[in-house]
């Protein structure tokens, strides 16, 4: 067998498919038990347009998973890191809670965990996708808008569908490389 | 362009913030994204299941809202941990929206009736006391034995209310002898219903955007089929991305745009989410897409031309499928010369519409000759728009005329009425055998002998059509009584004396909410309650259940037995099951039904035996297996032909496998074919579905001799078993009103003598711009009032406080006041558990009033300014008002049951009373639309008073 590449794990979005539904916001919370106030995957919304040329736009969010992250550089106990598979994750045991990464974080995906005191954010359901699942916010996506997968190979889902439409990340000139890619998206809409 | 938009922002940083929105492009250019050919097994999920641990996968049927979708459950150490949607079921096909996804917080809810409760303050005082199931069926069955020996079985009325498994309450109060036993769906969008039913025999007319379907391949093998073929869908009043009572709508309307360009037409007076991902929004006037119909209509028989590829629009071979086509012609025609008083101008005529839309002339020619000529496609109508409204029925009737005559009825990628194609069930459980039984009443001194169901307060009394019941009705019913106007017993009399609700909440949602109050707490002279009797039965603590004198606990959806009822394109069923044991005390309904027939029996009813109830059902599997017992059902029809190797035009009965294999037996006489029977098990080794395959056209089939398709009359459920343009559905009524002279009462208030044969039209109510009678009100009273369901905020679900955290569509967003209250919340495990949270304002979302901008700026207003709705009736609702360039000018909305909810049970929802407007607060009691009787939600006019 050819070696293959290590695995990189990637979201594509394809925004048209977005019903506005919030199953992912609740999925998400459902999924990893996270308190009233705060999400981990969240959707905002612009309306755009005085009426009747009038729109509503959706934007579908989570952690970035950047390959330059911020927040792994900032943390002062390398608490937060990046897997070799592309997640970056927060280990709880290490994580002060001084809220660093909070901060740098351009995406806005972080917070400080009112019940653990330590920063949380999406983990892409790694207890999930290391056994072989989805993310819970691709698992039950109403207008299956979302595609999770190894963007390394070029036989996955996630890969062809990227190949063949044009995609964008969230403000690129942050520089911090985004992993989750959006199709059809707005980002001339203020959110 | 200047944008007065609104932006909602979801981060931890800012739950709610409101910025201006610069203007920009949309996207173009885009392809396929091909996200439909994800085929992610159950198996997949039951393995990665297995690796987190012990965890058991069950598989379920929803009730977090009507659409019932099939579910994947895990349960470990007997506690629900997660919920997803069923992989297996080609109905949500592996999705779950948030309300799905939120039900633990319901199930787990520290507001659940947990144990039964006897009255002890007067009613809506919620003055209750914990009592034993013993004492509560003791209480229950002295009563309802005292009322039947009074006044006669038929002086209860079961309402087995909002959700599934009600067969179980039909059942026992069938046999205890009242043919009144109803559901919430008689107070639900009836009119929207009744144009497929009169015409079809059917009820719900969808897009055919259900994906996968199980398809037979030209090789003969059973593959799913993820092809989308539809090419415009119109949606007027229903916005399935929000009700998703039809889930596949969320992802095949989209799947069906970007897959297969379709394109996608919402009219709606409110910038719905559906209308979000719409190519074009119309904002019609409220009350009105009938009008659009019509003129849709018009338009296309006046320019229809067989000859010209661009005016091709009408597929002429409907005819063969169809009786009446030329009477309703004729008569829709009739009405092209006369002058509507209210404009000046002929019927149905585009300037007509225009007038009364309030949409340029020119994009209603646009609709409709787009309509007409792209094929296939699908016009669907909803709750919001038919069946909200007092004259729904010419809407439905002629939404259903255009999706016959344009040739989309049934074919790929058109309009399937899904009432017809599901799979049968139930059967024999709800026990209507039991209303043939012959009693005797004294009419005038005379005894008359007959059968229970001639008893029927609605068929036999006020409302002969009401084909699904009038709930909407009772708090007449209740102070007044019933009489029965036809029938054997024509001229008998009985007052209601028992009233059971089981779920459902009609004090919020059944009609005016004061009215429902009055009839309910209304006494006689001696300062007794004229309902003697009121027992709630529910999972929730809701307003309805305020006014009981008993409440029965029963077993959340996650933890009883039964089938969903939902509306696939194809005979596929699936399974709840018990996924976890009753919370609480709670029961399950099929304990409910044996202790209560129980009780009777010991009582000296002989009318309820063990051997039809408890001997008969001893398990909840018992009972489900009979309701398992017709399905599929449905006759064998249609291309591809679903099983080559059994004749067409059988009606088939059995699992898909036995089907398959042919494992059956054939009744070439009564035409069955006769497969094994589905039954719990077999569903549990079928993750909990199953699925018989899909055809098209299957009201139609090719006959070989004549070497054309003729109708296959093995779909229809009209009497000729063809399309129906003249209305033979309502024979059996005119034939009542002949018998006795006495015309119902709506048919009165309409001027008509008899049910019209074939076409025919009416205003509705409270619209000044419609219906002259109104018109006068136009200044005073300048918005028209609409409201539609919230789905995250059902009136049954508003305690759970994630959905709270969601806004939906600017009648449900976080405006509410600071407070205090003990929520169910993950702790720092993960896990839920009650905790006392402070709630800042600004972060929990609430019934609003949403409200067009330029209206607003009009009136000095800004989101979440705080205001007073006051109908001509004097009825007034407060809330808070959320500004947005999507609505309507003229127009305001609410959402459907979220606003002055004062239950505790309600949890934190029940703080915001006071400045939440409670819809129903304002619907008119005495508008009950005239042929089924359901109370007019959108039929009204509001002025707004500064707070």
């Amino acid at each position: 067998m050819p070696e293959s590449k290590p695995k990189k794990y990637g979201m594509a979005i394809d925004v048209r498919k977005c019903v506005g539904c919030m199953s992912c916001s609740v999925s998400c919370k459902m999924e990893n038990g996270v308190s009233f106030g705060v999400f981990r995957s969240w959707v905002n919304m612009t309306e755009k347009g005085d009426f009747p040329a009038v729109k509503r736009f959706y934007q579908p969010r989570l952690c970035n998973h950047c390959e330059k992250a911020p927040c792994v550089a900032v943390c002062p106990v390398k608490a937060t890191y990046k897997r070799e598979d592309g997640v970056v994750l927060v280990d709880k045991e290490k994580c002060i809670g001084c809220g660093y990464c909070v901060v740098a974080c351009p995406y806005n995906a972080r917070y400080l965990s009112d019940t653990q005191k330590v920063a949380d954010k999406c983990t892409l359901c790694d207890h999930r996708i290391d056994n072989g699942g989805e993310p819970a916010c691709v698992k039950n996506c109403m207008g299956k808008s979302r595609i999770f997968g190894d963007l390394n190979d070029p036989n996955s889902r996630i890969s062809q569908v990227i190949a063949k439409n044009p995609v964008q990340v969230i403000n690129p000139h942050v520089g911090t490389k985004p992993q989750v890619y959006y199709i059809g998206a707005d980002f001339n809409q203020k959110f | 362009m200047t944008s007065k938009g609104n932006s909602f922002s979801l981060s931890r940083r800012n739950f709610l913030k409101v910025s201006a929105a610069v203007s920009a492009g949309v996207g173009i250019g885009l392809g396929p994204s091909l996200l439909n050919l994800k085929k992610v097994s159950a198996a997949e999920s039951e393995e990665l299941a297995n690796n987190l641990g012990n965890i058991e996968v069950k598989y379920t049927a929803d009730v977090m809202c009507p659409s019932e979708c099939g579910m994947e459950m895990w349960v470990q150490d007997g506690r629900i941990v997660k919920i997803y949607g069923n992989d297996s079921c080609p109905f949500n096909d592996g999705t779950c929206c948030a309300k799905g996804a939120s039900g633990m917080q319901l199930v787990y809810s520290p507001e659940r009736n947990k144990y039964p409760l006897i009255r002890e303050g007067e009613r809506g005082e919620g003055k209750f006391r914990r009592a034993t199931w013993e004492e509560a069926i003791d209480y229950i069955g002295s009563k309802l034995t005292d009322i039947k020996k009074k006044y006669g079985a038929e002086s209860v009325i079961m309402d087995a209310g909002d959700v599934t498994d009600r067969d179980h309450y039909y059942r026992v109060f069938h046999g205890y002898g009242t043919p009144n036993c109803v559901e919430h769906g008689s107070i639900c969008d009836t009119p929207r219903r009744h144009g497929p039913k009169l015409m079809l025999g059917g009820k719900r007319i969808e897009p055919d955007v259900m994906r996968p379907l199980l398809v037979r391949q030209p090789d003969g093998s059973l593959k799913k089929d993820y092809t989308y073929y539809s090419k415009l869908i119109i949606y007027v009043g229903w916005n399935p991305f929000v009700a998703t009572r039809i889930n596949y709508e969320s992802r095949g309307t989209v799947g069906a745009k970007v897959e297969n360009g379709c394109k996608v037409i919402v009219v709606d007076p409110a910038h719905t989410n559906t209308a979000s991902q719409a190519d074009l929004w119309v904002p019609i006037r409220p009350g009105t897409d009938g009008d659009l119909f019509a003129a849709m209509l018009r338009y296309i028989l006046e320019n229809d031309d067989q000859y010209n590829p661009l005016r091709k629009y009408i597929d002429w071979s409907f005819k063969e499928f169809s009786v009446g086509w030329d009477e309703f012609e004729a008569e829709f025609k009739s009405w092209w010369s006369k002058i509507d008083p209210i404009n000046g101008k002929p019927y149905f005529s585009l300037d007509w519409a225009a007038d009364r839309t309030g949409l340029p002339s020119e994009q209603i020619q646009d609709i409709a000759h787009e309509y007409g000529l792209t094929k296939p496609a699908a016009l669907v109508w909803g709750m919001q728009s038919p069946g909200h409204h007092y004259n729904g029925y010419p809407c439905s009737i002629l939404g259903t005329a255009l999706n016959i005559i344009t040739g989309n009825m049934d074919v790929p990628g058109g309009a399937i009425d899904t009432e017809l194609v599901k799979s049968d069930k139930g059967g024999k459980a709800k026990g209507s055998d039991f209303t043939k039984r012959k009693v005797k009443r004294l009419i005038d001194g005379q005894e008359v002998e007959a059968e229970i169901e001639y008893l029927h307060m609605d068929w036999y009394g006020d409302w002969p059509a009401a084909w699904d019941d009038v709930v909407g009705d009772y708090p007449r019913r209740f102070r007044e009584g019933v009489n029965i106007n036809y029938g054997p017993f024509k001229g008998y009399k009985y007052p209601i004396k028992g009233f059971m609700i089981r779920t459902g909440n009609p004090v919020m949602t059944g009609g005016n909410t004061n009215d429902w109050i009055d009839a309910l707490t209304a006494k006689d002279g001696n300062g007794n309650y004229k309902v003697e009797l009121v027992v709630n039965i529910d999972t929730l603590y809701l307003e309805t259940g305020m006014y009981a004198d008993v409440i029965l606990p029963e077993a959340s959806y996650a933890e009883r037995m039964s089938l969903s009822d939902v509306y696939p394109s194809h005979q596929v069923l699936w399974m709840r099951d018990e996924v976890i044991k009753p919370l609480h005390e709670s029961k399950a309904p099929t304990d409910i039904m044996n202790s209560i027939a129980k009780k009777l029996n010991k009582l000296g009813d002989s009318d309820l035996k063990g051997e039809d109830f408890w001997e008969k059902y001893k398990t909840q599997e018992d009972f489900v297996n009979e309701m398992l017992l017709p399905a599929p059902g449905r006759n064998h029809a249609g291309e591809p032909i679903p099983y080559p190797h059994l004749p067409l035009g059988y009606k088939l009965l059995g699992t898909p496998d036995s089907l398959e294999a042919g494992r059956v037996t054939i009744d070439h006489e009564k035409k069955v074919v006769q497969g094994e029977p589905v039954t719990a098990e077999w569903m549990r080794k079928n993750k909990g579905v199953a699925v018989w395959p899909m055809s098209w056209n299957r009201f139609k089939i090719f006959d070989k001799e004549e070497g054309k398709y003729v109708a296959s009359k093995a779909v229809a459920k009209t009497s000729s078993k063809m399309f129906e343009f003249t209305f033979s559905g309502y024979n059996k009524y005119n034939k009542l009103i002949d018998e006795t002279g006495i015309i119902p009462r709506g048919l009165k208030e309409i001027g008509y003598e008899r049910y019209p044969n074939t076409f025919y039209w009416f205003e509705t109510k409270w619209n000044p711009y419609t219906n002259k009678e109104y018109a006068k009100y136009k200044d005073e009273y300048p918005f028209q009032l609409i409201c539609g369901r919230v789905h995250h905020a059902m009136t049954g679900t508003q305690m759970v406080p994630w959905l709270s955290e969601t806004p939906v569509e600017g009648t449900w967003m976080p405006l509410n006041d600071a407070f205090k209250h003990k929520i169910i919340d993950p702790n720092a495990k993960g896990e839920l558990e009650e905790v006392e949270k402070e709630f800042k304002a600004g972060t929990f979302c609430v019934g609003t009033i949403a409200i067009n901008a330029s209206d607003a700026e009009t009136m000095g207003l800004k989101t979440g300014d705080l205001v007073i709705l006051e109908n001509p009736l004097g009825s007034q609702e407060k809330g808070k008002v959320f500004v947005t360039e999507g609505m309507r000018p003229g127009t305001i909305k609410l959402g459907f049951g979220t606003g002055g909810r004062f239950s505790p049970g309600l949890g934190p929802t029940s703080k915001h009373k006071d400045y939440t407007p409670n819809h129903s607060g304002l619907v008119d009691p005495n508008a009950h639309s005239p042929i089924m009787g359901m109370p007019c939600y959108a039929d009204m006019i509001v002025k707004v008073i500064k707070d």
